[in-house]
């Protein structure tokens, strides 16, 4: 196995007296698409708050291509190849969605302080959205207020937001959430396309979406991991069925 | 667009000609409410486009006034910075200010933000009285306008073009501003400085960033203050410059780029116009902040620009008579309401009580008439008024707004 291009050491995250992740152990190895599943509240989220640069972790190590990002602020963790999408659908709701998508691109130039240049002629910038919008297929909507989009459309808009940095590494928090089988279908190909090339860390509770998505998933309840491994090693778990895959079932 | 850019050649046609029609006092008024449309338009771009509401914004206007008033007395009008360059200073202090104060203030969001501006806006005040090198105690600092450039700036009209010129070019940076990949972020700042976050931005540095500016600007518009009138007192400082921004700004509309200035224009024309006649001028001002909040929470520009936008103006002679009788209606209303207002003042000030010997009490006198305390009309008359004016106004609007059934 080459080395991981994103590695947790025991890490652990308390809320005052709640420890919410309990002792995680992770090694993401670069190219590979890796689920994360789980019940409702094993702590999923706060996992990708942690790695994300939201939360800072109570203890552990968190380390990006051997570099330790535990608790640096989110906008250096994104510098360093990470970018990430929310559970909770987290855009710019009072700007089109064209524009939405250029406050994505701009960054990827070192476009930030910059106030002599008109940021309608940044051809590159515009070419960029004009691809990602017909990636995520919202082009027939570039200028409609994000807010007004549907909500799946707001969720593929979150998608194309996230790949904008062109970033080495994708965090997606539940991305097909509320969409419809058609829509869930093209997502999935969607980013199957998008992270060829990358690294994906995924949580997601469509299990037929995990397991035909990822090249390996981890199974976290009650904030530790309690198996890493293949589709096919998850599904033989016992452990697994107990804790997890038995309570879909029933 | 065409419309839009005719409009604005005309209105800068009109500004350009103004001195040419208008009295000296028309012109001195003309000064004040370019002033306070270029400091509300500063303002809002914190405000209106960053989402970062001051409450401290008198400050930087304030430094602004007082840094060209130093400017004036240490140059001479000579050498480095002439007459005409001296709002540089202004503006140069307002950023330096800008830097140090946004930086504490944009570490916090919301309502603690503002807390902060307010706090430190206060904090400046309160120094001011005690710092008589720097802001001159109760006088205040003077300093004379300097001839420069062949312009002996004597006159109040050279003045007027002085302030005309700083005033559009400082318009036209804000809204160049605006296109610019930065300005462009500054609306993400308001929209969602979260998600910001996680695109790879410092939104503490685009914070201080956007509040210098802000600041900056601020200065600018206290320079030209400090120009007009030849002095600078630590008053300009006080809470209510701040407020008024805040007012002024949103009866325009912070979210369209020349609602701030129309309304602090208009705001700061009627306050010259009415508030010789009464002494109840902020009473009228926070009403019609009220009121504009509660029916065009857009401000007066923002709703219109929304109603052009819609294609809301189609005339027709139902249209046209419904919105004939709304605004003989609204007519009605103000007059009744004014007329209560005043009343009430002059029965309840000081001057009054000191005229009652005995009974009966004696009548005041408004508009040319003889008002008895106790009598129906008194009272009778204006609440009539309003309350016809108020019924017909709801009638009117209802015919005019398509969603509850009237004609469109
Ligand atoms: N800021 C916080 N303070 C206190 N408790 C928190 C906080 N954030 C999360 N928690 C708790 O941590 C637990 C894990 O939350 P998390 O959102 O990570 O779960 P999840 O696995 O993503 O669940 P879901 O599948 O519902 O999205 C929950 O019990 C939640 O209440
Ligand atoms: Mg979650």
């Amino acid at each position: 196995m080459s080395t991981p291009v994103l590695s947790l050491h025991g890490v652990r995250k308390s809320f005052g007296p709640i420890e919410i992740i309990r002792g995680i152990a992770l090694d993401v190895v670069p190219g590979e698409r890796h689920a994360v599943i789980g019940p409702n509240g094993a702590g999923k989220s706060t996992l990708f708050h942690l790695i994300s640069g939201q939360l800072t972790p109570t203890a552990g190590e968190i380390l990006l291509d051997g570099l330790p990002i535990g608790g640096m602020p989110p906008h250096l963790v994104n510098r360093q190849g990470l970018a990430r999408s929310f559970q909770i659908t987290n855009i710019f709701p009072g700007l089109s969605v064209f524009e939405n998508l250029r406050l994505a691109v701009m960054r990827r130039f070192g476009l930030e302080f910059v106030f002599w240049r008109r940021a309608s002629r940044l051809k590159a910038v515009t070419h960029l959205v004009d691809e990602l919008l017909a990636q995520v297929r919202l082009e027939k909507r570039a200028g409609v207020l994000a807010s007004e989009l549907s909500y799946s459309e707001q969720r593929s808009l979150e998608i194309g937001m996230t790949l904008a940095s062109d970033p080495k590494v994708i965090l997606l928090d539940e991305p097909m959430a509320g969409m419809s089988h058609e829509e869930t279908e093209y997502t999935v190909g969607l980013i199957r396309e998008i992270t060829k090339g990358r690294t994906l860390l995924i949580v997601e509770h469509d299990m037929d979406v995990v397991f035909s998505l990822s090249d390996r998933i981890s199974v976290l309840v009650y904030g530790q991991i309690i198996a890493t491994g293949t589709p096919a090693e998850i599904r033989g778990n016992l452990a697994v069925r107990e804790a997890y895959l038995g309570e879909e079932a029933s | 667009m065409r419309t839009k850019v005719l409009l604005l050649v005309l209105a800068v046609a009109a500004l350009v000609a103004a001195p040419a029609v208008l009295s000296p006092g028309l012109v001195n008024a003309s000064i004040q409410m370019l002033i306070a449309a270029l400091f509300a338009s500063a303002f809002s771009l914190l405000c209106g486009q960053a989402g970062m509401l001051s409450f401290g914004h008198s400050a930087y206007f304030g430094i602004g006034a007082f840094a060209t008033i130093h400017a004036m007395n240490a140059f001479n009008g000579v050498g480095l910075l002439p007459t005409p360059l001296l709002p540089l200073m202004g503006g140069f202090m307002g950023l330096l200010s800008g830097i140090a104060a946004g930086w504490f203030a944009t570490k916090r969001t919301g309502v603690y933000f503002s807390m902060i501006t307010l706090a430190l806006a206060e904090l400046l005040h309160a120094l001011a009285p005690h710092l008589k090198e720097v802001f001159g105690g109760e006088a205040g600092i003077s300093a004379m306008r300097m001839p420069a450039w062949g312009f002996t700036f004597g006159s109040n009209v050279e003045v007027y073009y002085l302030t005309l010129f700083w005033v559009l070019l400082c318009l036209v940076l804000l809204y160049l501003y605006t296109l610019t990949p930065v300005g462009r972020l500054t609306l993400g700042l308001r929209e969602n400085t979260h998600r910001l976050r996680f695109l790879g931005y410092n939104v503490h540095r685009l914070g201080v960033l956007v509040f210098a500016v802000s600041a900056m600007f601020s200065g600018v518009a206290g320079a030209l203050q400090a120009l007009n009138i030849e002095a600078a007192n630590y008053v300009v400082l006080d809470m209510q410059l701040s407020a008024s921004v805040v007012l002024n700004s949103y009866i325009g509309g912070v979210k369209v780029f020349l609602g701030p200035a129309i309304g602090a224009a208009l705001m700061s024309f009627f306050g010259y116009a009415v508030s010789d006649l009464t002494r109840s001028w902020l009473l009228y001002q926070g009403v019609l902040f009220v009121l504009v909040m509660m029916f065009l929470p857009d401000g007066l520009v923002g709703e219109f620009a929304k109603r052009v936008r819609e294609g809301r103006f189609g005339l027709g002679w139902e249209r046209l008579s419904a919105g004939v009788l709304f605004v003989v209606a609204l007519g009605f209303a103000i007059v009744g309401f004014v007329c209560m207002v005043e009343l009430a003042q002059r029965f309840f000030s000081t001057d009054y009580r000191s005229m009652i010997v005995g009974t009966p009490w004696p009548p005041v006198t408004l508009f040319g008439r003889e008002w008895l305390p106790f009598s129906a009309v008194t009272w009778g008359l204006p609440l009539g008024l309003m309350a016809v004016g108020l019924g017909l106004l709801n009638f009117a609007s209802r015919r005019l707004d398509p969603e509850r059934g009237g004609v469109s």
